[in-house]
C-alpha cells in the first residue's frame, strides 16, 4: 500500500534533480547509457517516453524511504484516489502541427525486404507506427498485405535491432569509422585492390544510381545481388529464351488455366501480395463475364497454392522436368510444333495438355523449380500456348529479385582467392542462408576491409570488421520500381530510435558526397521523374508521391519479344531422364517465416504455418503412407541426412517418398525469439549447374522414437461430416445456385423462437466470408493481432492449446489422407444475435449491444469461463496468465520498447479476463464520430475490420446489414451464403459463403 | 406404523436416558485414541498441500491448471458439483425423513448434517478459485453501486448457483445448529469442568428445556424441514442448469435437474454410510447406529442406483433417438466408446452395477461389504461428474477445437486439500461436538422395545 | 423480590404425565414443566402452541413479492440489457432466483423470530431449576408464592404420590425466562 506513494514521490524529487543538471539532451542521454531512454531521447518530442520501473528502484535507497515515509502517509489520502503509480511523461517543447492526440496520423511507404514488396500505409499515433495497411493507390497490391508486411511493423521495436556502430566488435563512433573506412578503400583502391558490394536485391532506381557512382569511383567494383531464396533460374531462362533477364508479371485473372509446377504463389513464391488479388478476383463463380479460373497443381509437399487447387497431383522434384518434357511433346504433337524425345512421367497428362489447347493463349504455366532447363522447357510451353500474349507479361515484369546464383559463387570463390580486397555487405545474412556458409566466412577473413549494414542482429553480424548499423524502413527515406512505370515512394515514419545510418548515407559519405540521401533522393526524382508527370512544379510532384506514396507513368510496349528456340533444344536434352526412387527432401519457405529474415518477429514465430497448423518449429512432413511404412508418429524425431534430425509431422497430401522441410528456423544469434527455434536446413540446399537447388536426396529416414511436443493448434482434421465449410463444384452451382448449401433453407425454416426477435433499429454489423476466395493466408491473423494487441503466450503455452488469436484459419481435410481436398475457414468471434455465451454471463460482463455487436467488458469480467464453454465456436480466448510486463512472457509486451507497437484504442488485457473479436469495435467508432462531426451518414465499406482491410483476396467484408443497399448485405442474399451451425439457432452476424471448387465432380 | 416384529428396536440394549447422555457424549469427555492423531495428522498434511497449490493458483493464475481455450473447466467444477452432490446427504437425511416421520433418523441425522455443512463448505471453495479474479469475486452479488446502474444477469445459471450454495450452506448450518442447542444444554448441565460449562452455556443459549422452548423448537424445525425439503431439490437442480442451460452436447438436457438430484442423494448417502460404518466400530455405538440403521441406507442405495441407471440409459437413448449428430458423437463416439471409455464404464460400473450387491442380506450385514460398495459409489460418482464437464467440452461442435485434457498438480493438489480439510473437520466434529442428536435418541427410546406398540 | 417454587422431580414419562394430570385435576397452575426430550401430551395439557407457522407463511409472502419486484426493476427499470436475444423481462429465469432467495428469507426469519421469542440468544443464561431436566429427568415447577404452606403440602402430596423421585422447594431471585 505504502510503494506507490513511495515511489512517486522519490521518483519526483529525481527528476527535480535531473532537470536541474540538464543542459542539454545529449547530455540527458548519457543517463540513459545507450538503452531505450537513450533512444526514447534520440526522436525527442515523437511520443510518450514511459519510465522503468527499475529505473525508481534504483535510486529508491534506504535513506530516500526514511525521507518520504512522513510524506507518504500524510498523502497516502491523496495517493489512495489514484491506483497506478504516476508515469513520466516528457511534454512536447514545440507542439508538432500535425499530431493530434488521440488521432492517428497515415503516412503512405513502401515495404521491401529485398524479398517482399507492397506500397503500404503506415498508422502512426503520438508519432509512432502502430500499424501497417495495403496503400489502395497502388495498383500492386491495393489494400492487400501478407502477415510478413503486417508484422513488420513490430520489428521496428525490436530489441535485438542494431543499436550503434561498432569497429572490431566494439562500440565507436560513425566519425571513426568512417575515417577508418575511406582511409581503406583509397588504399586499396590505389593498390589495384578489388572492392565488391553484396547487397539484397536492389529495385530501388535512385540507389542502383548511387551504386554505381559509388562503383564508377573505383578501378575494379563488382555489385553482387543476393537473395536467401534463389529466382536465378528464371531470370537466366528468360535471358536465354527471350533475352532479358526478368521475371515476367502474371496476370491470372486473365488466365482460365493455371498449371503450377511445385511454385507456391500464394504463400511464398514470387511476390503473393500482388498475386492473391488476381488469383481470388478470377475464381468468382459468381462472375458471369468470364469463366472461373481452373487451377491444376503438381507439387511434393502440401503447399497453400497447393491446397487451394481445384486439382492437386502429386509428384516428385525428380519428376517435374520429364512431366514438363511430356507437356510440350504432347502439345506440341497436337499442335504441330516441334516434339523432342524424352521420356515420361508417372502421371497422364494428355487430359491436361487437351485443356490448356482448348483455352490457347488463356493459360499460365509456372514452376518454382530453380532450374534452367526445367524454366526453359516453362517458356516453351507457354510460347507454344502462345500465353505471352496476355496472361504473362514481361514488358511490365517485377523487379523482385535479381540474384544471379553464379555471381555469387564467383564472389565467393574470388574471396578465398584474395582477389576481392574489400566487402561492403548491406542487409545480407550469407553466413545464415548461403548452402556453403563456411566458404563464405572464410572468404570474409581474407578480404583486408569487410563493412556490414544490417538492421538487426543476424548470424552474420560481428564477422565483418565494421558494423554500420541500417534504419528500419519505418525510419528511412527510400524509393522502388517494382515494376517498369510503377514507382513508390518510401519517408520516414519515425525518427531514428537508435544511432543507426541509412545504407545510402554510408554510400554517399564513403564516397565522399557531401549531400544527404534524402536530398540526393529527390534530386534524382526531380530529374528522372519529374519530367514524366504533366505537374508545373516539382515542389508540387514531390508532394503529391509522398502523399500518394506511389507514382506511375506509361511505358512503351516496344516490339513483342520472340522466342530462341536453341536454348529450349539444349534445356530438353540434358538433365536427368527418370524418376529417382529415392527419399527425396524438399526445402522451401513457409508462409509465415518466409526466408527467416524476420524470424525474431514473435507474432509470425506463433503464427500458424495455414496448412500444418503449427508453429514455434519447422517439422519434417512425411506422407501417410510413408509414416506407416516407417512406423512414424507426429512429434517423432527422425533424422533424415547427418545433422538433420527432425519432429516428425505426418502431412495429408504429402507426395510418398518425399520429405518437406521449412526454410527460415534455427537462427543462433538473431534474437531471443529467433535463437534455437527449429533447425537451419539452409546448408542442406545444394548447388547444383551453377543454381541453388532447394532439396536433396536422402537415405530412407530414421526413427529415433524420441518424442518431441510439437506447438499445434489443430489436431483433430475432419469435418467428421458435420456441415461446417459447404462445398460444391462450378457446374453442379452454375445449374443450382444451392447446390452444396441446401441444408440452409432447411434449417431456416426449422427454427423456431419464444422470445420476439430482437430489433436493431440503427445499424446491425455483419460480417461476410467468401470461403471461395480465401486462399487461407492469414495476413487477417497478424493484421489483427496487431491492431488489437492480441498478447504472444509462446511455445509451451500453445502446446497448452492457449493460442490468443482472436481470428484464426480452420483447415479440414477431407477425401483420403493421401490424396485430401483441403478446406480453409477463417473463424472469428460470430457475433451471434442469439449468444448463449452472454446468457451465461453472471455478472453481465459479456452482452448485446444495440448494433447486435456482442461486446466484452473486460474490467467487469471476473473469469468464471463459463462463456468461453457455452460458446459452441469457442472463439473466446481466455488470459490464463499475466501476458504483460512479465518475464515469463518475454515477448513484445514486456519491454517498453516493445510496448510501444500497441495500439493505445484497445485496452491491454488483465489477467483472468475472457477476450474476443469486438469487430473492430473502436474502428466503428472511430468512423461514427468521424461521420457524426461531417454531419453525414456512414457510407458503405467505410468502416472496415482490420482483418478485411489486410485480406489481399478481399475474401471478408464487413458492413451494416440493415442497409439493404450495402455490399455485405448483398452477399448475404447470396444463395451461397449460410450461417456456421446455424441449426442452434444461435443467428450468427457472420455469414459464411460455399466453397465452388473448378472441377468435374466433388469427391467428399 | 412401526413393526418391532420385522424390524427390532430402534436402540438396542435397554438403556437408560442417563446412559444414552453419558454414552453419546462419552467421545467427548475421553482422550481420543492414536489413530485419531494420525488420521488428522495425514488430513492436515493433505490440507496443507491444498493451501499451497491454492496459493499457486491465486498468485500465478488459473494457467497453473489444465485447463485450455476450449476446455474451460476441468477437475475444479468436477470436485465442485462432486462436493455438492454430498453436501446432499444431511439435509436429505434430516428433513426427508423427518417429514416421512422416520423416526429410525435420530441417531445418524447429526453426523450426517455435520458432513453437509463441511462438504458444502468444501464445495464452495472451487468456483471461487476457478475466478480468473477472485479478488473481484464479490462483483458477482448484486448491490447498488456506484458504477452508475449495474446489476448481475440474472439469467446466468452461475448466478442461480451463487445464490443457492450461499443459502444452502447458511441453511443447513443452521438447521444443524438448532438441533444442538438441547444437547448443548445437556453438556452445560452434566460437565463438571468450568470452561465446557462456560463455551457450552454460552452456545447452548440458555436452553432450559422448557414446555415453550420445545414445542417452538418442534415446529420451528418442521418450518425448516418444510422448506429446506425444497431447498434440497431445488439446489443441486441448480447446480444441473449450469449445464443443462449450456449449449453444448451432452450438457442441454432436460433430464438433468431430476438426475442431478438423486445422484446427489446417491452420493450423499454413500459418503454417510462410509462414515457411520466407520464410526460405529470405532467409538463402540453399535446399539444407537444398530445394523438396521446400515441395513436401511443400503436398501435407499440399492434403490436409488436403479434410478441412476434408468438415468444414464435414458441420456444415451435420447441421444440416439433425438438423431442430432453432435448428442451422438458426445455419447457414442466420445464415451461409450473413444477416449473417455474409462471415465464412462467406469461410472456405469460403480453406480449402477456394484450397488446391486445389497440385494444380498449378507452384504447389507458386513461392514467390508457396506465400506467397500459405498467408496465405490463415490468414486463413480466422480467420474459421473467427470463426464458430464469434460467429455462434452472437449469434442464439441467444430473438430478444429477439438482438444485434451489433463489435469496438473496444482489442480490435483487443490482436490486433496479439500479431502484433508474434509476428513479434518468430520474428527474435530466427533471430538468436540456431540455426534448424536441426544435429545431425539432419548424420545425414540422406547420405540420398539415394548411389546405394546 | 424472592420467589418460591415447588419443584417435583420423576424419573418417566408416565409418572410425569399422571402427576400434571392431578395437578390440573386440584386446579393448582402449574408454572413451568422440563423435560429431556419434546412430551407431545404436555403441550395438550398445557395448552401450549406455536404461532410461528402463521409468521413463517408472511415472511415468504414478503419475500416472493420482493423479490419479484426487485428483479423487474432492476432488468427492466433501471437497467435494461438484451442478453443473447432475451426480452428485458425474460421471466422464467426470474423463477430460480425467487424461489431460493424466497426460502432463505424464510429461515433467517423464522429463526430470529425463535430466538426473540423463547429468549433464546447466544450467551443468555435462562434460569434452570433443575439441572437433570436436560439428562435424564422430568420437571414439574409450581410457583407457591401465593398459594401459602397448605397449598405447597398438598402439591408435594400429589407429586409424590404420582410418584416423583423428589420434590423440593427452591427459591429464586428475579426469574429469567
Amino acid at each position: 500500500m505504502h510503494e506507490v506513494p513511495l515511489l512517486t514521490v522519490v521518483f519526483r524529487n529525481k527528476l527535480f534533480m535531473m532537470k536541474k543538471y540538464w543542459k542539454s539532451v545529449e547530455e540527458y542521454q548519457g543517463i540513459g547509457a545507450g538503452s531505450e531512454m537513450n533512444a526514447a531521447e534520440t526522436h525527442k518530442n515523437e511520443f510518450l517516453e514511459l519510465m522503468e520501473s527499475d529505473f525508481l528502484k534504483k535510486y529508491a535507497s534506504r535513506r530516500d524511504f526514511l525521507k518520504v515515509f512522513g510524506f507518504s502517509l500524510s498523502s497516502a489520502a491523496l495517493i489512495a484516489s489514484c491506483k497506478r503509480p504516476v508515469q513520466k511523461a516528457i511534454p512536447y517543447l514545440i507542439h508538432p502541427p500535425e499530431i493530434v492526440p488521440g488521432k492517428a496520423l497515415y503516412y503512405a511507404t513502401t515495404f521491401f525486404d529485398g524479398h517482399e514488396y507492397c506500397s503500404v500505409l503506415v498508422k502512426t499515433r503520438d508519432g509512432r507506427p502502430i500499424k501497417i495497411e495495403g496503400n489502395i493507390m497502388s495498383p500492386y497490391n491495393r489494400e492487400g498485405t501478407t502477415a510478413r508486411i503486417q508484422a513488420s511493423v513490430l520489428s521496428l521495436y525490436d530489441d535485438a535491432r542494431l543499436k550503434f556502430p561498432a569497429s572490431d566488435q566494439s562500440p565507436a563512433s560513425w566519425d571513426a569509422i568512417d575515417g577508418q573506412i575511406i582511409k581503406d578503400i583509397s588504399r586499396i583502391n590505389s593498390s589495384d585492390g578489388e572492392i565488391a558490394l553484396l547487397t539484397s536485391t536492389v529495385n530501388s532506381p535512385s540507389t542502383i544510381k548511387l551504386i554505381n557512382e559509388f562503383g564508377s569511383r573505383f578501378r575494379k567494383f563488382r555489385w553482387v545481388q543476393y537473395d536467401p531464396v534463389s529466382y536465378s533460374a528464371v531470370l537466366e531462362a528468360n535471358s536465354i529464351s527471350f533475352g532479358k533477364a526478368v521475371i515476367p508479371d502474371y496476370h491470372f485473372n486473365n488466365a482460365a488455366v493455371l498449371v503450377s509446377f511445385n511454385a507456391d504463389l500464394l504463400g511464398t513464391w514470387v511476390s503473393p501480395v500482388h498475386f492473391i488479388p488476381k488469383y481470388a478476383s478470377s475464381r468468382k463463380p459468381d462472375n458471369k463475364e468470364k469463366p472461373m479460373l481452373r487451377h491444376i497443381h503438381f507439387e511434393s509437399g502440401m503447399s497453400l497454392t497447393g491446397s487451394n487447387a481445384d486439382k492437386r497431383i502429386r509428384i516428385k522434384p525428380s519428376e517435374e522436368r520429364l512431366l514438363l518434357t511430356e507437356l510440350y511433346n504432347t502439345i506440341a504433337a497436337r499442335t504441330g510444333g516441334e516434339v523432342f524425345s524424352g521420356a515420361t512421367g508417372r502421371t497422364d497428362i494428355s487430359e491436361l495438355a487437351g485443356e490448356l489447347i482448348a483455352s490457347k493463349g488463356r493459360s499460365i504455366i509456372l514452376s518454382g523449380t530453380n532450374n534452367v532447363e526445367i524454366q526453359i522447357i516453362v517458356n516453351g510451353i507457354n510460347t507454344l500456348l502462345g500465353n505471352y500474349a496476355d496472361c504473362i507479361d514481361l514488358k511490365r515484369n517485377l523487379n523482385i529479385a535479381a540474384g544471379i546464383d553464379g555471381r555469387m559463387e564467383e564472389l565467393l570463390n574470388d574471396l578465398n582467392a584474395g582477389k576481392v580486397k574489400a566487402l561492403f555487405m548491406y542487409n545480407v545474412n550469407p553466413v545464415y542462408d548461403y548452402p556453403e556458409s563456411d566458404k563464405f566466412v572464410s572468404g570474409l577473413k581474407k578480404a583486408e576491409l569487410t563493412v556490414n549494414m544490417a538492421g538487426s542482429m543476424n548470424e552474420t553480424v560481428g564477422k565483418a570488421r565494421y558494423e554500420c548499423p541500417v534504419h528500419h524502413f519505418l525510419e528511412s527515406w527510400d524509393d522502388a520500381e517494382i515494376i517498369p512505370g510503377q514507382l513508390s515512394l518510401s519517408q520516414p515514419c519515425i525518427n531514428p530510435l537508435f544511432n543507426t545510418r541509412s545504407f545510402q548515407d554510408s554510400l554517399l559519405k564513403w564516397s565522399g558526397n557531401p549531400v544527404s540521401w534524402h536530398d540526393y533522393l529527390m534530386a534524382n526524382w526531380q530529374n528522372e521523374f519529374f519530367p514524366k508527370s504533366d505537374l508545373p512544379m516539382f515542389s508540387k510532384f514531390w508532394d503529391m508521391c509522398l502523399g500518394n506514396g506511389v507514382f506511375s507513368y506509361d511505358i512503351s510496349d516496344g516490339n513483342p519479344v520472340l522466342f530462341n528456340q536453341e536454348g529450349l533444344d539444349r534445356a530438353m536434352n540434358s538433365g536427368e531422364k527418370s524418376v529417382s526412387d529415392g527419399y527425396e527432401v524438399i526445402l522451401h519457405e513457409s508462409v509465415a517465416l518466409g526466408t527467416g529474415m524476420h524470424a525474431n518477429n514473435p507474432w509470425l514465430m506463433e503464427l500458424p504455418d495455414p496448412v500444418s497448423r503449427h508453429c514455434w518449429d519447422n517439422v519434417a512432413a512425411v506422407s501417410p503412407a510413408d509414416a506407416a511404412k516407417l512406423g512414424i508418429q507426429t512429434g517423432h524425431l527422425i533424422k533424415l541426412s547427418d545433422g538433420l534430425i527432425l519432429p516428425a509431422f505426418i502431412q495429408p497430401g504429402q507426395a510418398e517418398g518425399t520429405v518437406s522441410v521449412a526454410l527460415g528456423y534455427g537462427h543462433t544469434n538473431s534474437g531471443p525469439v529467433a535463437d534455437n527455434v527449429g533447425i537451419n536446413v539452409y546448408p542442406f540446399a545444394r548447388i547444383t549447374g551453377g543454381n541453388r537447388v532447394y532439396g536433396f536426396t536422402a537415405k530412407q529416414p530414421e526413427n529415433t522414437l524420441k518424442q518431441s511436443r510439437l506447438a499445434l493448434t489443430q489436431v483433430h482434421h475432419s469435418m467428421e461430416g458435420r456441415p461446417i465449410v459447404r462445398e460444391t463444384v462450378l457446374s453442379k452451382y452454375r445449374n443450382n445456385p444451392l447446390s452444396g448449401n441446401e441444408l440452409h433453407e432447411e434449417y431456416e425454416s426449422k427454427h423456431r423462437t419464444l422470445y420476439p426477435d430482437v430489433k436493431y433499429d440503427g445499424f446491425h454489423w455483419g460480417l461476410s466470408i467468401d470461403l471461395n476466395s480465401c486462399v487461407g493466408c492469414n495476413s487477417c491473423v497478424i493484421a489483427c493481432q496487431a491492431e488489437n494487441n492480441i498478447p504472444v503466450v509462446g511455445r509451451e503455452e500453445v502446446r497448452n492449446r492457449r493460442i490468443m488469436h482472436w481470428i484464426k484459419i480452420d483447415r479440414y481435410y477431407s477425401d483420403t489422407p493421401d490424396d485430401p481436398k483441403v478446406f480453409f475457414q477463417p473463424l472469428t468471434c460470430q457475433h451471434c444475435d442469439n449468444a448463449p455465451c452472454e446468457n451465461v454471463c453472471p455478472v453481465s460482463a459479456t452482452n448485446h449491444s444495440s448494433e447486435g455487436l456482442n461486446q466484452m467488458a473486460y474490467n467487469r469480467c471476473i473469469g468464471t469461463k463459463y462463456c468461453i464453454n457455452n460458446c459452441p465456436y469457442k472463439v473466446r480466448r481466455f488470459n490464463w496468465f499475466r501476458y504483460t510486463n512479465n518475464k515469463a512472457f518475454d515477448f513484445n509486451t514486456a519491454s517498453d520498447l516493445g510496448k510501444m507497437v500497441l495500439n493505445p484504442d484497445v485496452t491491454v488485457r488483465e489477467r483472468g479476463v475472457v477476450e474476443k473479436c469486438s469487430f473492430c469495435v473502436q474502428r466503428i467508432q472511430e468512423k461514427k464520430l468521424q461521420a457524426k462531426l461531417e454531419k453525414r451518414t456512414l457510407k458503405d465499406n467505410e468502416i472496415k475490420t482490420a482483418c478485411m482491410q489486410a485480406c489481399p483476396a478481399g475474401a471478408i467484408i464487413f458492413g451494416d446489414l440493415n442497409d439493404s443497399k450495402s455490399t455485405v448485405t448483398g452477399l448475404y442474399n447470396n444463395p451461397r451464403r449460410y450461417n456456421l451451425l446455424e441449426e442452434l439457432h444461435t443467428l450468427p452476424s457472420v455469414g459464411y459463403l460455399t466453397k465452388v471448387w473448378n472441377d468435374e465432380e466433388s469427391k467428399s | 406404523m412401526y413393526n418391532r416384529k420385522i424390524r427390532g428396536p430402534l436402540v438396542e440394549g435397554n438403556k437408560t436416558l442417563s446412559q444414552i447422555s453419558k454414552e453419546i457424549l462419552s467421545p467427548m469427555e475421553t482422550v481420543p485414541g492414536l489413530w485419531w492423531y494420525i488420521t488428522f495428522g495425514i488430513s492436515s498434511i493433505a490440507a496443507i498441500f491444498g493451501f499451497y497449490a491454492i496459493f499457486i493458483t491465486v498468485s500465478r493464475g488459473i494457467g497453473t491448471w489444465g485447463v485450455n481455450n476450449s476446455v474451460g473447466w476441468g477437475w475444479e467444477i468436477v470436485n465442485f458439483v462432486w462436493w455438492i452432490g454430498i453436501g446432499h446427504a444431511g439435509t436429505a437425511f434430516s428433513i426427508f425423513l423427518l417429514i416421512l416421520r422416520q423416526r429410525w433418523r435420530t441417531s445418524i441425522n447429526r453426523a450426517a448434517e455435520a458432513m453437509t455443512v463441511i462438504a458444502v463448505m468444501m464445495a464452495a471453495l472451487f468456483p471461487a478459485l476457478h475466478m480468473g479474479r477472485v479478488w473481484l469475486a464479490f462483483y458477482i452479488f448484486p448491490y447498488p453501486n456506484t458504477r452508475g446502474p449495474l446489476w448481475v444477469n440474472f439469467n446466468s445459471p452461475l448466478f442461480w448457483d451463487f445464490i443457492a450454495i450461499t443459502a444452502y450452506l447458511l441453511i443447513s448450518f443452521s438447521f444443524w445448529y438448532l438441533g444442538m442447542l438441547p444437547d448443548f444444554a445437556t453438556i452445560r448441565d452434566r460437565t463438571k469442568s468450568k470452561i465446557k460449562k462456560a463455551i457450552f452455556g454460552f452456545f447452548g443459549m440458555g436452553w432450559t428445556g422448557s414446555g415453550r422452548h420445545w414445542i417452538r423448537f418442534e415446529s420451528l424445525s418442521f418450518i425448516l424441514g418444510g422448506i429446506a425439503a425444497v431447498l434440497v431439490v431445488s439446489v443441486h437442480s441448480i447446480v444441473s442448469t449450469d449445464f443443462a442451460v449450456g449449449i453444448e452436447p451432452g450438457w442441454h438436457t432436460t433430464l438433468f435437474p431430476p438426475y442431478f438430484v438423486v445422484g446427489a442423494i446417491f452420493s450423499g448417502f454413500a459418503m454417510v454410510m462410509t462414515l457411520m460404518v466407520i464410526v460405529r466400530k470405532i467409538y463402540k455405538l453399535t446399539d444407537y447406529i444398530t445394523d438396521n440403521h446400515m441395513d436401511a441406507i443400503a436398501r435407499i442405495l440399492v434403490f436409488i442406483s436403479l434410478i441412476m441407471g434408468t438415468a444414464y440409459s435414458t441420456e444415451v437413448f435420447i441421444a440416439w433417438y433425438s438423431g442430432n449428430e453432435y448428442e451422438m458423437f458426445t455419447f457414442f463416439r466420445n464415451r461409450i466408446t473413444g477416449d473417455f471409455t474409462f471415465q464412462f464404464w467406469g461410472m456405469i460400473f460403480c453406480n449402477a452395477l456394484i450397488p446391486q450387491l445389497f440385494w444380498f442380506r449378507k452384504v447389507r450385514r458386513s461392514w467390508i461389504g457396506l465400506l467397500a460398495v459405498s467408496l465405490l459409489i463415490n468414486l463413480g460418482m466422480w467420474f459421473e461428474r467427470f463426464n458430464i464437464v469434460v467429455t462434452s467440452l472437449s469434442k464439441d461442435f467444430l473438430p478444429s477445437n477439438w482438444v485434451s485434457y489433463n489435469p496438473t498438480y496444482i489442480e490435483i493438489g487443490v482436490y486433496l486439500g479439500t479431502l484433508g480439510l474434509f476428513t479434518a473437520g468430520i474428527l474435530l466434529f466427533f471430538r468436540y461436538i456431540p455426534i448424536m442428536a441426544v435429545s431425539e435418541v432419548k424420545s425414540v427410546i422406547n420405540i420398539g422395545r415394548k411389546s405394546d406398540d | 423480590m424472592k420467589k418460591t417454587y415447588k419443584i417435583g422431580i420423576y424419573d418417566d414419562e408416565e409418572t410425569f404425565i399422571s402427576s400434571i394430570k392431578s395437578l390440573q385435576q386440584k386446579e393448582f397452575k402449574i408454572y413451568d414443566v422440563f423435560t429431556p426430550y419434546p412430551v407431545h401430551e404436555v403441550f395438550h395439557l398445557l395448552k401450549l402452541k406455536s404461532r410461528l407457522p402463521t409468521a413463517a407463511y408472511f415472511f415468504g409472502l414478503f419475500a416472493i413479492i420482493a423479490v419479484l419486484a426487485f428483479l423487474y426493476y432492476t432488468s427492466v427499470i433501471n437497467w435494461p440489457i438484451v442478453y443473447g436475444g432475451k426480452p428485458f423481462n425474460s421471466f422464467p429465469s426470474f423463477i430460480v432466483v425467487t424461489i431460493v432467495i424466497t426460502i432463505f428469507t424464510v429461515t433467517i426469519a423464522s429463526l430470529a423470530t425463535f430466538s426473540a421469542r423463547s429468549k433464546l440468544i447466544p450467551g443468555r443464561d435462562n434460569t434452570i431449576f433443575d439441572h437433570r431436566a436436560t439428562d435424564d429427568k422430568f420437571v414439574i415447577v409450581v410457583n407457591t408464592d401465593t398459594l401459602g404452606d397448605s397449598g405447597s403440602d398438598q402439591i408435594e402430596a400429589l407429586m409424590k404420590e404420582q410418584g416423583a423421585v423428589e420434590v423440593l422447594d427452591k427459591e429464586f431471585e428475579n426469574v429469567i425466562a
